[in-house]
């Protein structure tokens, strides 16, 4: 009877430590890093990109029945400190990914990622290369390349007169996005090119450049500036010189909405040549709107590219956790290999093979709302670009191999 | 060659060049009298145009009165900076001063950024200003040629204190000789703080005037001041002349670098002060005298 007694009671005390230990786990949140910019002119730019994080992870609630923990990490922009940062989070924090990266970490993290061993997950970042040659197996990307981006400018081109008949000028920071640009117009047929100027990179008066593109007789100037201050400086003194009214700004990969709510009616003499989201696109998106609702709600404004990108980021990956069943850096990347996710940028899934985002681009002006929405007065009217016509060939075509 | 085109690079140059020599003034005058190198100079200028938007919005003056205003602001805060910080270690090398000023930058920028937040301002230029004008037969804002006017205007008026009024000639009398100078009864410690106070509210109302321009931002003083310590050292630390030649060499080289060579701007600047330094380590007024 004492045996029995015992052995009842044991078994008892046993079953209550595991339920214990069960409901323990349940309770440990799943982290996630964040690695993007928190300080410096490009800290709009990281402001957008952690509300759009933020947002969706409020949305999506518990994975896996687990609460979300977000470990935000300063990357300064800088590659180094990307390396170190990246590495603490997953060593010291242990966090199951990394998000939030824009190119100068997307492009440092490459070569530890197989160190790091975690899901990458960027939204921000516009080397081609990322997702072509130096493609890795634990990198994955939600935003455009550069290289759909040229896509869309020549269509773009060929579907507004105005710019087929323009004498093209390029005006842009002097580093290799930019650079790129400039070819990528020079590729147009029939373009008229007259000239480029690049920019050093701690450029704040425009005056000198945009004297060369007026000299050269520019009427439509593209714009590869840095997303952030300088290109919001560009911009309005471009406007102060008369240069609006005589040439047509063209954007390469669109305006944050932080920057055209800024801008005001400025910003309605800029065309964008492929933004990486529109939040104007609710209509068609039922996920949009879901996430531009929330977006508001949370931080009372409009949901910027950025913020809808890395929101969608962050979707893919919660889903690709779900998918899993587990936070085990294997199970989620063969997850993010297959899945296909409503996101506030459209239906998004990898390429077959690839790392690259089956994602649309969205070509057109800026211009005056009728009635004011999530805050905004001014927002792009949003043609959107898709992946099949930006993105035509396989992963390996294109250089990626796994 | 076109000689249009040349002409505007020079005005942008020259417009360019007297928001420089504004602040450079003042950078010149606080190392010329306190030998302090005063990291926290562009700071100082960012302030100026966050006071000027404190005082348009805040209390509600128009732009011309906030453009008073906001120096008179910024002047006893840094007088007070001074006071606090490099009065006490005014003794030691000057590296430390260096460093002081550096955190003191670091400081500044971080108070901005607590109180108005890390986003931008856009300031528009005041009403009658915003305006293009035809300046031979080339279209340019109207408000750069009046800010540029404003700034050579009171950059005049602090070399003629310097040069022409009894307090300059105690500035004077410091910068050629501080032993001597105090000997006779010059109160060196309240002069620097004063003059700290003064080239603060220098570069403050730079900050101002260039706020419509270049936009307003907490870091918005570090180009600039970069281009101050450029100004100060190829015309010579201390000498007033030499920031007067400096601003415009650094100013013009830059526009019509730009014009022309674009990329190369930076790089070409910076290898001619490097061979103007070679030749003549200190500046080419740098004798250590003001004026």
């Amino acid at each position: 009877m004492r045996g029995l007694q015992s052995a009842l009671f044991t078994g008892f005390v046993s079953l209550l430590c595991l339920s214990a230990g069960g409901s323990a786990v349940a309770q440990e949140p799943i982290k996630v890093g964040i690695l993007t910019i928190r300080s410096g002119p490009a800290k709009p730019i990281g402001d957008d990109i952690l509300a759009g994080i933020e947002t969706a992870t409020k949305m999506y609630g518990r994975v896996l029945n687990r609460p979300i923990e977000l470990v935000v990490e300063e990357s300064l922009f800088n590659a180094q400190a990307a390396v170190t940062k990246a590495t603490k989070l997953v060593q010291q924090n242990q966090v199951a990914s990394i998000l939030g990266t824009s190119t100068i970490e997307t492009l440092a993290l490459l070569s530890v990622a197989d160190r790091l061993r975690v899901p990458i997950v960027t939204s921000n970042s516009g080397s081609a290369a990322i997702t072509r040659e130096r493609c890795n197996r634990w990198l994955f990307r939600t935003n455009a390349e550069d290289l759909m981006s040229v896509e869309s400018l020549r269509e773009l081109v060929e579907k507004t007169p105005r710019l087929q008949q323009a004498k093209w000028f390029t005006i842009g920071h002097d580093y290799p996005w930019s650079r790129l640009v400039a070819s990528s117009v020079k590729g147009v047929q029939d373009l008229q090119y007259v000239g480029e100027t690049f920019a050093p990179l701690d450029t704040t008066d425009w005056a000198p450049f945009i004297a060369r593109a007026r000299a050269a007789g520019a009427t439509a100037v593209i714009m590869p500036v840095t997303l952030g201050v300088p290109l919001l400086q560009f911009i309005q003194q471009a406007n102060e010189f008369g240069l609006t009214g005589t040439a047509v700004l063209v954007s390469p990969i669109g305006l944050p909405d932080w920057l055209v709510e800024k801008l005001g009616n400025t910003s309605t003499n800029v065309i964008s040549a492929g933004s990486w989201a529109a939040w104007r696109y609710e209509e068609a998106w039922p996920a949009t709107k879901e996430f531009n609702q929330a977006f508001y709600a949370m931080h009372g404004r409009v949901a910027g590219m950025q913020s809808l990108q890395s929101g969608s980021a962050t979707l893919m990956l919660y889903n690709a956790v779900t998918k899993a069943g587990s936070v085990d850096p294997e199970a989620i990347v063969e997850a993010l290999e297959t899945i296909e996710v409503n996101t506030p940028v459209g239906s998004l899934k990898f390429q077959p093979n690839g790392r690259q985002a089956l994602v649309s681009l969205f070509l057109g002006p800026y211009e005056k709302l009728d009635s004011p929405r999530y805050g905004a007065t001014y927002a792009q009217r949003a043609d959107p670009f898709p992946a099949s016509k930006s993105l035509p060939k396989s992963a390996a075509e294109y250089g990626c191999k796994l | 060659m076109d000689w249009n085109f040349l002409f505007v690079n020079i005005l942008n140059g020259v417009v360019y060049g007297a928001f420089l020599l504004l602040t450079s003034l003042g950078l010149s005058l606080v190392f010329g009298l306190g030998r302090v190198v005063n990291f926290a100079h562009g700071a100082l200028y960012a302030m100026g145009g966050y006071a000027l938007i404190a005082v348009m919005y805040g209390v509600g003056v128009g732009y011309w009165l906030g453009l008073v205003v906001a120096p008179l602001l910024v002047i006893p805060i840094a007088m007070a900076i001074e006071r606090a910080t490099i009065y006490p270690i005014r003794q030691r090398p000057d590296v430390d001063t260096l460093l002081v000023t550096f955190g003191l930058s670091s400081m500044i920028v971080g108070g901005i950024e607590y109180v108005w937040g890390t986003g931008t301002k856009l300031l528009p230029p005041p009403a009658p200003f915003a305006a293009t004008v035809d300046v031979l037969g080339n279209q340019y804002p109207l408000y750069r040629l009046v800010a540029a006017i404003v700034s050579l205007l009171v950059s005049a008026g602090v070399l003629a204190v310097i040069q022409f009024t009894p307090i300059g000639l105690r500035i004077r009398a410091i910068t050629d000789d501080p032993g001597m100078a105090e000997a006779l009864g010059v109160n060196r410690k309240r002069l620097l703080t004063l003059v700290f106070g003064c080239a603060a509210g220098l570069a403050a109302l730079a900050g101002a005037l260039g706020a419509p321009i270049f936009a307003i931002h907490p870091e918005m003083g570090m180009n600039i001041l970069i281009d101050s310590f450029l100004v100060v050292v190829l015309g010579g630390l201390g000498s007033l002349t030499g920031s007067v030649i400096g601003a415009f060499f650094v100013s013009l080289t830059k526009s019509i670098g730009g014009g022309y060579f674009a990329e190369w701007s930076t790089a070409f600047l910076f290898l001619v002060v490097a061979m103007a330094l070679i030749l003549r380590p200190t500046g080419i007024f740098g004798r250590g005298r003001v004026g």
